[in-house]
């Protein structure tokens, strides 16, 4: 019997041990921080939840918040050519395919997946450093799916990117008061002598030395870096950061601070983040929703409370279990690991049906045939699978059927209509699938 | 916070000492605001042969210079005297006893002797013939290497369609041979100018644009590869993300990352084409009016004057090769001086 302490256990959101066990290798002797003036933070020997809980909680949700941010069945797909002197195009990497999703004012969304799987692709969409092939991206009532590069540039202000590896984000000929007050010139928003009083502001806001504005950044250490690419990103004041993997090329310990530091950021200048990460703990420390990625597509999004405590696609379920756990390892019991088999399909030629068949041990025939839709079960919780249900607790029949007028073999039923009503909208709906009754339902 | 010991974040791949300092503290103080090329800079000054190389480089440059001046002071010039108060008719036109060597003692008026049969001072065509040397090897590797930049840029940054057209043409020009192309020109220049009074000068100036033209592919090369991965790095992306165009993006943020790339390619370049300028001088299809280290060498391989009188070719030898060598020797340090890979 598979046991997952995740959905016995109703986790409060601000309990975090859960990766002290994959650290406990790691252990930081020094002094660690890498911040100058009031952001100092001494400690050794600790792991990343317990330096991030030190006077930071984990960012709470929202419920209320409109969107600021709304992203609906974007597509990617980049051509693949043949090799020769005549390159046709044969196929296509379905990098992205079909995503909606909200990121709410002030709040973050974290975006979770294995790799490959368009997780950086989503956020370079945003930024628009690729034009997608489909779909549409709404920010203050624009498109940014649809503007051209010109007409892009004013809202360029607005969406910024914090890179993941601050040793190639940073322009090694350039010093840090050129790379921060770059984005000032470009804009021409000040005038060329207070933009030096800006980037010394934004140095003091991440944590560095204001006085350190002519250095190069050889001089600096990863974690200060990374503080100047947080202080790039933020010099235009923008609204929506897209933060890839912003602490994975970091040291555990500046980890937490890090995102302690982003957090500050948060709720100083109600910024709105899309956190694209691998590590569960993080993203459940910085982000109250969640998406789950899987080949392009999302196969589960929620609250996080929902998504760590009650997951309910098999995929999620497995993820989860690859994050060891501290608590358990405490009352000494093992929990059963969900191994998956396999690799990654390609993207190019992707599974039909459900995307994730070729892995998921719950897989059947209908599985093959249908595509699950991203199927609205919860108030703030969508899931994309036949087989929906918390973990243990799988259905024996698709829970699907009656919605996509398909039998259990997933063969479509003469003159059974499908009574699918839900439209996949980047946010929730009112009203809901519950799997239980199979009826659609409200609060 | 304790200045002395550093997270270990701080072992990046790029930290340039073995133990990074805190950015607080004193000693760190003191490196402050180094730049890498200035790093670079610094581990040349560290290199021996370097340092001598570039010594010699710079002899050759203020003899180039000031060819003027130094001749002035020597009391010698260009002018073309009347032979026979200088070379011995009777002797195969050798050099009379009083004008130096190989038949008299050493002589202040001649310090490197006069030419056989013409009688021309040899100090004074050794200097204009550097001058001639570096000018037009300098000139050709300005222009060769802009164009090689402009091109290898815009190949590389901007990729499909512009990255083949301009591929297709470096490999063009690759493939004409440069000996064959210089070979039929100078006949199309000689008909064409020969008349004109500034003939010389239009002479020098197809020698630059020859060498240029085929010149410029290696740096385009170089610099392609070298933008291909600049151009996944994140802080261009970051640039695109902020907006900046694509102007900007090229020559503010890639350019200063090319500057090894570009040093590297005119350390290749420079002593190539003073060798080349020498052999098409000697060839008789480059500078032809006498003044240019390859025609006094074309003048002196003549096999009397070699048995009789080997300083003639000398002279003019040992500049070419002193500065050849030196120039090759000094772009060797400068490239390790660049390459991080060579950090001790
Ligand atoms: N420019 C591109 N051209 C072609 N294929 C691409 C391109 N960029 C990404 N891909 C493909 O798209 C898929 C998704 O890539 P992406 O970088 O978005 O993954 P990711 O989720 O960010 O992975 P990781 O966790 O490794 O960063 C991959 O299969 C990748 O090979
Ligand atoms: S739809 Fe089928 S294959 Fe896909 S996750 Fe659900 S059970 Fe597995
Ligand atoms: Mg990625």
């Amino acid at each position: 019997m598979t046991q997952d302490p995740n959905a016995q256990a109703q986790i409060e959101p601000t309990e975090l041990g859960a990766n002290a066990a994959e650290t406990g290798d790691r252990q930081l002797t020094d002094e660690t921080s890498d911040a100058y003036g009031s952001h100092e933070v001494g400690v050794g020997n600790l792991d990343f939840a317990t330096v991030a809980e030190m006077g930071h909680t984990a960012t709470q949700l929202d419920p209320l918040a409109p969107a600021v941010l709304s992203v609906d069945n974007l597509k990617m797909y980049f051509p693949v050519k043949s090799s020769g002197v005549v390159r046709r195009t044969i196929g296509h990497v379905q990098a992205v395919d079909g995503i909606s999703f909200e990121v709410p004012k002030g709040g973050s969304l974290g975006l979770v997946g294995e790799s490959g799987c368009g997780k950086s692709t989503t956020g370079r969409l945003i930024t628009r450093l690729y034009k997608p092939t489909g779909g549409s991206m709404m920010f203050e009532g624009q498109d940014l799916a649809q503007l051209n590069n010109k007409q892009m540039k004013p809202l360029r202000r607005d969406v910024q990117m914090i890179f993941q590896d601050p040793y190639t984000s940073l322009n090694p000929r350039h010093t840090v008061g050129a790379i921060v007050g770059a984005p000032l010139e470009v804009h021409k928003i000040v005038p060329k002598n207070q933009v030096l009083k800006r980037v010394q502001e934004l140095l003091e806001v991440v944590g560095l030395n204001p006085e350190h504005y002519n250095r190069y950044p050889n001089e600096f250490s990863g974690g200060q870096r990374q503080r100047i690419g947080i202080a790039r990103a933020l010099t235009l004041n923008p609204k929506v950061l897209v933060a890839d993997e912003p602490v994975s090329a970091l040291d555990v310990s500046i980890q937490a601070q890090v995102v302690n530091l982003l957090q500050d950021i948060q709720t100083e200048f109600d910024v709105s983040f899309l956190f694209i990460a691998h590590d569960l703990a993080i993203v459940r420390h910085f982000c109250p929703e969640i998406a789950v990625m899987y080949l392009g597509k999302i196969v589960e999004i929620g609250d996080r409370e929902t998504i760590y405590g009650r997951p309910h696609h098999p995929y999620t379920q497995a993820l989860l279990s690859a994050v060891p756990d501290v608590k358990q390892a405490a009352i000494g019991g093992r929990r059963e690991r969900i191994r998956l088999e396999g690799d990654v399909p390609s993207p190019i030629n992707p599974p039909s049906g459900c995307r994730f068949r070729t892995r998921c041990q719950f897989a059947q025939e209908i599985c093959a045939k249908v595509e699950p839709p991203l199927l609205q079960i919860g108030q703030r919780h969508k899931v994309a699978c036949h087989f929906a249900g918390e973990l243990g607790a799988h259905p024996a029949t698709p829970v699907t059927t009656a919605l996509l007028g398909v039998d259990d073999q997933g063969s479509p039923v003469s003159g059974a209509a499908p009574t699918n009503t839900q439209l996949t909208i980047p946010g929730y709906e009112e009203t809901w699938y519950d799997l239980k009754t199979r009826q659609t339902t409200g609060v | 916070m304790s200045a002395d010991t550093a997270g270990p974040e701080t072992l990046g791949s790029l930290s340039d000492e073995p133990q990074q300092q805190d950015p607080n503290s004193q000693q760190a103080k003191e490196i402050a605001g180094k730049s890498p090329m200035r790093i670079a800079l610094g581990r040349l000054a560290k290199d021996k042969i370097a340092v001598v190389c570039a010594l010699v480089v710079l002899f050759f440059i203020i003899c180039a210079v000031f060819a003027g001046p130094i001749c002035a002071l020597f009391g010698v010039d260009l002018v073309t005297p009347l032979a026979s108060e200088r070379v011995d008719g009777l002797n195969k036109g050798l050099p009379k006893p009083e004008m130096g060597p190989p038949n008299g003692p050493f002589t202040w008026d001649h310090p490197m002797g006069v030419a056989p049969r013409t009688g021309e001072d040899n100090l004074a065509y050794w200097l204009y013939g550097c001058r001639v040397s570096l000018l037009i090897a300098t000139t050709a590797t300005i222009f060769a290497s802009i164009v090689g930049v402009v091109i290898g840029l815009l190949a590389g940054f901007l990729g499909g369609t512009v990255d083949k057209v301009l591929s297709f043409f470096i490999d063009m020009f690759l493939t004409i041979p440069f000996l064959l192309a210089a070979l039929t020109m100078a006949p199309i220049i000689n008909d064409r100018f020969n008349t004109a009074d500034n003939y010389s000068t239009i002479q020098k100036v197809a020698l630059v644009i020859v060498l240029s033209i085929f010149g410029w592919m290696g740096t385009a090369r170089l610099i392609r590869g070298e933008v291909i991965t600049l151009r996944e790095r994140e802080f261009v992306q970051a640039a695109r993300v902020m907006g900046m165009p694509t102007s900007r993006i090229l020559f503010k943020e890639l350019l200063p990352n090319l500057a090894a790339p570009i040093i590297i390619s005119v350390s290749l370049m420079l002593p190539t084409f003073v060798a080349l300028e020498a052999g098409l001088a000697f060839l008789g299809i480059g500078v032809t009016d006498g003044i240019s280290w390859g025609q006094t060498i074309l003048k002196a391989t003549n096999l009397t004057f070699f048995r009789e009188y080997p300083q003639y070719l000398w002279q003019p030898l040992l500049g070419i090769v002193a500065l050849v060598l030196s120039l090759n020797l000094l772009g060797d340090a400068v490239r390790d001086a660049l390459d991080p890979k060579t950090r001790r």
